[in-house]
């Protein structure tokens, strides 16, 4: 430690730093994929455009190489910031919005709580708190409607063989490695605008900021030399409809409810204290009323049907041998930090501020993206199915937690003192196990080498819970198990899509 | 919250001879139970009362009359008062150790007092392995820290001083547990950038039984370069940009016999602030300097 270097001037990452890159291959069959939402990839429909021997086309690819001689430097900034594979662009934009909104509202003066609310985003609090199952769930629409988009230009890229302007205009300079994909419509122009306009309904208050996003993406396809105008204007087409169609099943998807009155979350304890004999409380002070999204277990699953399908059985009673075990192990861990378990429970901590432990998952997902070499398809059909697994993970685990309402280790050890935050909503199961398991298996499925890797991260994930005192080892590993069954339900699906074969 | 160490030695203007050692065991108690979350001061029922205790051993050697130089090691322990609403374990251990040179660039007497002129530069470093990315009861700020410091006095011959002192702490980067944070974007490192500093203080004080005894009020204020502000309701982290004005007072007591003992004693509370603990501390040590003991300056 001594002899630390004083290091004068680091360069800290503020995106994942990559440049664009050769595919491991353009997927030319993956219009004929499955999407999510829409039933084919020819269920938006996108106009014949104009042949390339064209003067109509002729004329825009002319124009399209004016502008590149007149590029500006922040021009040219944006292309080399926004890459061939921008999926990954756009996934950073929503962990970055995630990690800005993550804020938990504070108490009042007079001690009470204002809940975020979408009629007045600017509040205070801002709308939205994004806790992790909104963070799940943003990042699942997000995700699920750039995959279709994509599936959608896939399938008239390939139909129309539309060449990119660098492709007719040897004059005209390619900014990214050359991977030969159909340019009309400009599945660029499809991410810019269904990111924009998903983004923009989960977080209203960065309108503006997506705005100037998607304009700046957009500038970027035109300047790297791949789409002309009219590559962007079919794309967006697809954008706009794709995004109009997810944002349309997320308004009626039950969110809207999670957040319940009083009422309903204390006749939810109510019920598992006559069940059971036990009930969470709050400890915060001053105490919050409500627990974070009692109903978030009601909202519609992408996978599975009946949610409770996929809930454990009862937790250990309190005064059974297996909990009075489980106290001693977290009295322990409490009394004897170590520096494994210490930085175990920090690194997969994802506690407020952060991009949540759904966010989490997708930044290790994009660097295994990147070592596959994946293209801006594939990379998206990571994304839809990991945020889903997460998404489901999570409504799955939330219904465990307010059906059994089970109290956290400060309620029922005296004296109980803990080195990360205990969150507002009871412990079992563990939110860390459910969304840490279910993405490894996502994750193990799309990369099978990997596996391993990731089903001992998700295990850390759990365990670090318990190390920061926060939860009982069952609802780590009960939570875990639920994780890789709810996963499998978006695993069957994924394994039809036509992309696996 | 970081906060600055009470040991004056490097920044005051006492010099000691050639060959002389000066030891200094000093306690500190510092508590708050407002902080400052951007500008705005505030209560916090999850962390309740933050408590604050500093024991540190600090040892000065005179290189020559002109240049001392300094080592200092603290231990430190934190945790809330209880109730609080969060239940977070307080942390303790060895905190940063400190190693310093002072240098009297210049000491000129006239008719009615006498000018003396020092610069020093201090560096210090984490000597454990405390996490800085556990606000409000990290150790410290975790990453190494260099201070060029400037500081010229005035003594009357009736033992009135004025004293003041600028400083520059460069403070490098920090390693956290995690490997994602916010500071006004994302940050995919484990790496933070702790912001350096400005501190100017300026000092009032009077010897007095034929300078057995000092006694001094002072202001010091210290403003970091750059940096974000604690989010709402959220907790601190070393990217902070935290400012702080404080008022102190502090005496300094030199035994006649035994020759070579000596007391300090200080208060101070902080004022003004941002993104900082309106922290008050009260501290008390014993001294001890081998060899002639030379309170003249």
């Amino acid at each position: 430690m001594l002899v630390s270097m004083i290091r004068c001037n680091m360069d800290l990452a503020t995106e994942l730093e990559f440049k664009s890159y050769e595919f491991s291959g353009i997927d030319q069959d993956a219009g004929t994929w499955k999407p999510i939402l829409i039933a084919s990839g020819s269920a938006i429909a996108v106009d014949k455009p104009a042949a390339a021997n064209s003067d109509q086309f002729l004329a825009e690819v002319a124009g399209v190489k004016s502008r590149i001689a007149a590029m500006t430097s922040d021009e040219k900034k944006n292309v080399e910031h926004w890459t061939n594979n921008a999926v990954l662009r756009w996934n950073e934009v929503a962990l970055g919005l995630i990690a800005k909104y993550n804020l938990i509202p504070g108490p009042n003066v007079d001690e009470s709580y204002t809940l975020p609310n979408p009629a007045n985003p600017a509040g205070p609090p801002a709308f939205p708190f994004a806790h992790p199952p909104y963070a799940s769930r943003a990042l699942a629409y997000l995700s699920v409607a750039q995959y279709d988009g994509l599936i959608s230009a896939w399938h008239y890229k390939f139909q129309f063989q539309r060449p990119a302007p660098y492709e007719v205009d040897s004059d005209i300079p390619h900014s990214y490695i050359t991977n030969n994909l159909p340019s009309y419509p400009s599945e660029g122009a499809v991410l810019a605008t269904v990111s924009r306009k998903i983004l923009t309904a989960m977080f209203p208050l960065e309108a503006d900021y997506l705005l100037e996003l998607e304009q700046q993406h957009l500038g970027s396809l035109i300047m790297a030399g791949e789409n002309v105008p009219s590559d962007l204007e079919a794309g967006q087409k697809i954008g706009e409809e794709i995004a109009t169609i997810a944002l349309a099943r997320a308004a009626n998807d039950g969110m809207k409810n999670a957040q319940a009155p009083k009422a309903i979350s204390d006749s939810l304890r109510a019920a598992a204290f006559e069940r059971f004999g036990w009930q969470w409380e709050n400890l915060e002070s001053p105490v919050r009323p409500v627990g974070l999204t009692p109903l978030f277990g009601k909202v519609k699953m992408w996978s599975v049907a009946n949610v409770e399908d996929t809930r454990p059985e009862v937790p250990p009673a309190l005064g059974s041998e297996l909990l009075e075990k489980d106290i001693k192990i977290l009295k322990d861990y409490a009394k004897n930090v170590t520096q494994e378990r210490r930085r175990i429970a920090n690194f997969w901590q994802d506690g407020l501020g952060t991009y949540t432990p759904p966010g989490h998952w997708n930044d290790i997902a994009g660097e295994f993206i990147l070592k596959y070499r994946f293209n801006s398809i594939r990379t998206a059909r990571v994304f839809a199915y990991l945020n889903m697994a997460l998404m489901d993970g999570g409504i799955s685990c939330w219904d465990t937690k307010y059906y059994y309402y089970y109290p956290r280790p400060i309620q029922l050890i005296n004296n109980f003192e803990t080195i990360t935050g205990t969150p507002n909503f009871p412990s079992y199961t563990s939110g860390h196990s459910v969304f840490s398991a279910a993405a490894a298996e996502v994750l193990s499925y799309i990369f099978p080498e990997e596996g391993n890797k990731f089903r001992e991260w998700a295990e850390e994930a759990a365990m670090s819970r318990v190390y920061g005192g926060i939860h009982w080892t069952f609802d780590a590993t009960v939570g875990a198990d639920q994780g890789r069954d709810v996963a499998q339900y978006t695993i069957d699906i994924a394994i039809k899509d036509g992309a696996d074969n | 919250m970081p906060y600055l160490s009470l040991a004056q030695t490097p920044t005051d203007e006492l010099m000691m001879s050639k060959g002389d050692i000066c030891f200094l065991f000093n306690f500190e108690y510092g508590q708050f139970d407002q902080y400052w979350e951007g500008e705005t001061l505030r209560k916090n029922g999850t962390i309740a009362k933050v408590q604050r205790r500093t024991s540190m051993v600090m040892a000065a050697y005179g290189i020559t009359k002109r240049l001392n130089a300094y080592v200092g090691l603290p231990y430190v322990s934190t945790n809330s008062t209880t109730p609080n609403g969060g239940k977070f374990a307080g942390t303790s251990g060895i905190q940063d150790l400190t190693i310093g040179l002072k240098y009297e660039v210049i000491r000129r007497k006239g008719a009615n007092g006498e000018w003396m002129g020092f610069g020093s530069v201090t560096y210090s470093t984490p000597v454990s392995n405390y996490l800085s990315d556990y606000q409000p009861y990290s150790l410290g700020i975790g990453a190494p820290q260099i201070t060029w410091r400037g500081v010229v006095e005035y003594e009357w011959n009736a033992g009135f001083y004025l004293r003041g002192n600028g400083g520059y702490i460069w403070k490098g980067y920090t390693e956290v547990e995690r490997e994602y944070y916010y500071n006004d974007g994302s940050y995919f490192t484990s790496w933070m950038d702790v912001p350096s500093a400005w501190t100017y203080e300026a000092v009032v004080g009077k010897w007095f039984m034929n300078k057995s005894l000092k006694a001094e009020v002072s202001y010091n204020s210290s403003r970091s370069t750059s940096g974000d502000d604690i989010r709402a309701y959220n907790s601190p982290q070393p990217t902070n940009r935290v400012d702080m004005d404080r008022i102190g007072i502090f005496a300094q007591y030199f035994f006649q016999k035994p020759k070579g003992l000596g007391l300090v004693a200080s208060y101070s509370r902080v004022i003004q602030g941002r993104n900082a603990p309106e922290m008050a501390a009260f501290s008390a040590g014993i001294t001890y300097q081998f060899g002639l003991f030379s309170p003249k300056n």
